[in-house]
């Protein structure tokens, strides 16, 4: 509930909210920082690239940050079917991987923090291999699925799709809040969990320093696989059989920049609770970055087909 | 106000060889236009050829362009426009160093490229 509205107030609040075709099909606190529907352009999500010299010598960036690929508005359109369109409307944000073992894409929308407080991301979004066309019968199989008429191949070619922050703030206190899903292991496996990196994201600064080298398909969230642990049993999500019918699920991710933690994960019908999950801060502390509030969507290609991350819209809102 | 959206498709890759750039989609965009960077030169030349696709997989070349070369023995840039393209665009290109026809390039190596896709409805 609002803390400025009162009961009568929070109540003409919900009612509007659920009045507006666009709104109410989210679930917002009581202030909304962002709201972005891709019917109008990538609204501020843009591609994330690592840091660089004074000189914009890109080839400054380390190996594992320079090529996250540009996010692109699609109107997810496929071979057999044609345009897909939106949850509404015709267009959603698309992240795409290269053709690459590791490859990962990133879309990074960047705010600050006027309060700390609770802080909530929602979207609808939807996960796809890219699909193959050929003659190869092999292509019937992969990571132990194989085509029977229901399932497809193609649920165990995605890797995994993660959503997280980037926060700063009390002096340069920086840390991440992360959330992936998990769809296969790195050995092309069905896993199907959400989990956490017990390590803090590798900077640019730790590699001038010579404390850690990434090579480029390395994974710049947490990149031994070693540091993820699980935050859910196996969780089915609706893949829809072939690689191009698009789903879309929902999802909210409730966080906490007061006391630096996650608080829960909805997943269509299904709530995590993530108040124990921990989040590790780095021992650094940063400058430039006061009162930092990044989030991030990535999707990452453990197979080497093309990996895809549709947004349909995002919301952001917070209780402050 | 129109919608425009530019996409930094490769920020200085060395190209050797035949190549083709990432799928990207622009189903919204009435007309786009390429440009392509030389960044860090080797002597030789680079052929662009803009394809179009319906589907992100099945590729044509554009049937009102012709390959665009770019010299990129010194740093340069060349641009062209594209309109009724369709919903998906991608560049396929050739590089081809000094000495192509009397074996291997001289440094060991392609040029550096900067590939910009500027979009706009």
């Amino acid at each position: 509930m609002s803390p400025h509205l009162g009961s009568t107030g929070e109540q003409v609040r919900r009612g509007m909210l659920a009045a507006d075709p666009a709104l109410s099909r989210f679930d917002p606190l009581p202030r909304i920082l962002t709201y972005d529907n891709f019917d109008t352009g990538t609204n501020g999500w843009t591609e994330l690239i690592g840091n660089y010299d004074g000189n914009g010598d890109l080839s400054t960036v380390d190996d594992h940050m320079r090529d996250f690929r540009p996010p692109q508005v699609s109107n997810c359109t496929f071979f057999d079917t044609g345009t897909h369109g939106a949850l509404t409307g015709d267009y959603a944000l698309k992240l795409a991987t290269r053709p690459y073992v590791g490859h990962t894409a990133v879309a990074i929308r960047r705010l600050t923090m006027a309060r700390k407080g609770l802080v909530q991301l929602e979207t609808h979004f939807s996960y796809k291999a890219e699909a193959t066309l050929g003659t190869d019968a092999g292509n019937n199989s992969f990571g132990g699925v194989t085509w029977d008429g229901n399932l497809h191949p193609s649920e165990a070619q995605f890797g995994a799709f993660t959503v997280a922050t980037d926060i700063c703030g009390d002096g340069g206190l920086r840390y991440h809040t992360v959330m992936r899903y998990r769809n296969t292991t790195v050995d092309n496996e069905l896993d199907q969990r959400w989990v956490y990196p017990v390590v803090p994201e590798p900077t640019p600064r730790e590699h001038l320093e010579g404390k850690v080298k990434l090579a480029y398909g390395d994974d710049f969230t947490a990149p031994d696989p070693a540091d993820w642990q699980p935050a859910s049993e196996p969780m089915a999500m609706c893949y829809n059989e072939v690689p191009t019918k698009v789903n879309w699920h929902y999802l909210r991710w409730l966080i906490d920049t007061d006391a630096r933690r996650n608080v829960e994960l909805q997943v269509n019908d299904t709530t995590l609770d993530l108040r124990e999950v921990p989040v590790p801060a780095y021992s650094d502390r940063y400058d430039s970055l006061e009162n930092l509030l990044n989030f991030y969507f990535s999707v990452r290609t453990h197979s080497g087909v093309r990996n895809f991350l549709y947004l349909d819209s995002v919301l952001v809102s917070v209780d402050w | 106000m129109r919608h425009a959206q530019t996409a930094v498709l490769e920020r200085g890759a060395e190209f050797t060889g035949e190549f083709a750039t990432e799928p990207y989609e622009v189903p919204w965009a009435a007309e786009a236009r390429f440009f392509v960077q030389v960044i860090d030169p080797a002597p030789g030349t680079v052929t662009l050829t803009t394809q179009l696709s319906p589907d992100g997989l099945n590729w044509i070349d554009a049937e009102h362009l012709a390959g665009v070369e770019l010299d990129t023995t010194g740093v340069g840039m060349v641009t062209w426009r594209v309109r009724e393209f369709g919903g998906w665009l991608r560049l396929r290109g050739a590089a081809r160093p000094a000495d192509a026809d009397g074996g291997t390039h001289p440094t060991g190596r392609g040029p550096r490229l900067r590939i910009h896709l500027v979009a706009k409805e």
